[in-house]
């Protein structure tokens, strides 16, 4: 199977900070990767990287196949749409603007509509509320909209920051079967970041444990679950 | 009585829709760029004159001046952001700075051409409608009415377009707008060439009222700088509110009290709004 997304020994520092330390991995084709990590590990940071929010010092990142320059935008046009930390909605536009924000760069008017739908259907709380401010919703409410908004980018590649920050728990198991259902029904590569070790590996094929900044253990997101170190580190078992 | 009062609040509405258009060129400016752009009062003075131009020198009809002003002013809102703004972008400072400096050559640019003494403008129509006991000159309708429809084109362009969209969407959080395609470099330019158009198209409406010289933008700049405190910076619902709200208030106070009781009054309603409410009537805190 081809790697959808692969990120070679990438490294970036903040000023005198080292962020990550060459890190690598890849994301297969249509399937889920959780990369999970505490706080301050340097996960947001990868994915910053990858949308060209941050220039790295080194290393590569190649969507299906071909480099991504880095600089805004470029990672969007290869396909690599981003719901970010915090969800980072346009609180003053409604939610159906929102929306459309993510379209922005989808010319083709009945795709767009057709993605509008098919994110209603997913979400169908968002499609009772698309003329509300976003700023008006609700956190969980917020998130899904954060994530249609990337969705109507229409990624091969969709990439979520901690869709289950501050969110409450019974959310969180909505949200995660969403997710689940997203990538299988659109085929659509995920890369799930998450301090939600636990929501995050039992979603995904693929995990990555990121610690300060490196790479330190990668396997199938059940062999991690099962995993002693990780059930310790990270899920508090 | 009453009459004084009805006469007051049509020139109140009329000095408010004029504030208004300048007050949305400035907070999109501060909103899109993050400039607090000194020199917007100049590119009212400019759109004047160039309406004037196109008027008296060229003798086009008014409304095609208005549209010849309008495309100018673009252009030269794009010009601006490209060699004045653009080296100062994430330095609100310098930013600030370079536009009082570009106030500064505008302004005497104009005193080189036209020299300082104001310049008649041709009236274009005479005559008043009645309405019972109102009088309301036809000149004054026409000022009025060209200002709302400009305005309400403009807030159909924001509300209702991708661009618009894309324009308010930048104001919020540049950084995610950036992320899913829009392009600093286009709405930028953009975005100051929208708000200099809307001073100049002002400048060119309130030329037959209250004529042209070099050293008209003053007034405008400062009233935008109220209206967008009183409003909140970067709420156009706030600054529409606060432009109608001052223009009458100016209006009612000069009929009623005096011309100079009027200027205390607003600035005594600005320090009281700081005071009070410093993010304004229908401002968001920052975050």
């Amino acid at each position: 199977m081809s790697n959808d997304l692969s990120i070679r020994n990438l490294t970036v520092n903040y000023g005198p900070v080292r962020a990550l330390h060459d890190v690598s991995f890849d994301v297969p084709e249509g399937r889920i990767a959780a990369l999970v990590g505490s706080n301050g590990a340097g996960k947001s940071t990868v994915l910053k990287a990858i949308c060209g929010m941050v220039d790295p010092v080194s290393g590569t990142i190649q969507v299906g196949g071909e480099t991504v320059p880095s600089k805004p935008g470029a990672a969007l046009r290869r396909g690599v749409a981003l719901s970010p930390e915090g969800r980072r909605l346009f609180p003053a536009l409604s939610v159906e603007e929102n929306l459309f924000m993510g379209a922005y760069t989808v010319s083709n008017r009945k795709a767009r509509d057709e993605m509008l739908e098919r994110v209603y259907g997913y979400f169908p709380r968002l499609k009772e509320r698309k003329r509300q401010a976003a700023g008006s919703l609700s956190g969980g409410e917020q998130q899904m909209c954060a994530i249609g908004r990337a969705l109507m980018a229409q990624p091969r590649v969709l990439l979520l920051d901690e869709p289950s920050l501050g969110i409450a728990p019974i959310i969180v198991a909505e949200l995660g079967r969403i997710i689940a259902q997203i990538s299988q029904s659109l085929g659509m590569t995920v890369l799930l970041v998450e301090q939600n070790a636990q929501m995050a590996l039992s979603l995904a094929s693929t995990g990555i444990v990121l610690e300060t900044g490196r790479v330190t253990l990668t396997g199938s997101g059940q062999d991690l679950l099962a995993s002693p170190d990780i059930r310790a580190a990270y899920l508090g078992l | 009585m009453s009459f004084l009062i009805a006469q007051s609040i049509i020139n109140g509405v009329i000095l408010g829709t004029l504030y208004l258009m300048m007050a949305i060129g400035f907070t999109l400016a501060f909103g899109v760029m993050r400039i607090v752009n000194f020199a917007h009062g100049e590119f009212y003075m400019i759109g004047a004159f160039l309406t004037l131009i196109g008027v008296k020198w060229l003798g086009l009809p008014f409304p095609a001046a208005l549209v010849v002003t309008v495309v100018m002013a673009i252009l030269l809102g794009g010009l601006v952001e490209r060699f004045v703004f653009r080296p100062f972008r994430a330095d609100e400072l310098s930013g600030m700075i370079a536009s009082l400096g570009l106030a500064m050559i505008l302004q005497h640019m104009a005193l080189i051409i036209f020299g300082p003494d104001p310049q008649s403008f041709p009236s274009l129509v005479s005559g008043v409608y009645r309405l019972g006991d109102l009088i309301v000159p036809k000149s004054r309708a026409l000022t009025l009415g060209a200002g709302v429809v400009i305005l309400l084109a403009f807030y159909g362009f924001l509300m209702h377009t991708r661009m618009g969209r894309a324009l308010r969407a930048l104001v919020q959080d540049q950084e995610v707008a950036s992320i899913y395609g829009v392009r600093l470099e286009i709405m930028y330019p953009l975005g100051l060439g929208l708000g200099v158009a809307l001073a100049a198209v002002a400048g060119g409406l309130m030329a037959p009222l209250f004529g042209v010289s070099p050293f008209i933008g003053g007034t405008p700049l400062l009233k935008a700088f109220i209206v967008v405190i009183l409003g909140g910076l970067g709420s156009i619902p706030g600054a529409a509110l606060a432009a109608i709200l001052l223009g009458l208030i100016e209006s009612l106070t000069s009929s009623f009290v005096s011309a100079s009781a009027a200027d205390i009054v607003t600035f005594a309603l600005v320090v009281v709004v700081l005071l009070v409410r410093p993010s304004g009537l229908m401002g968001r805190a920052e975050a």
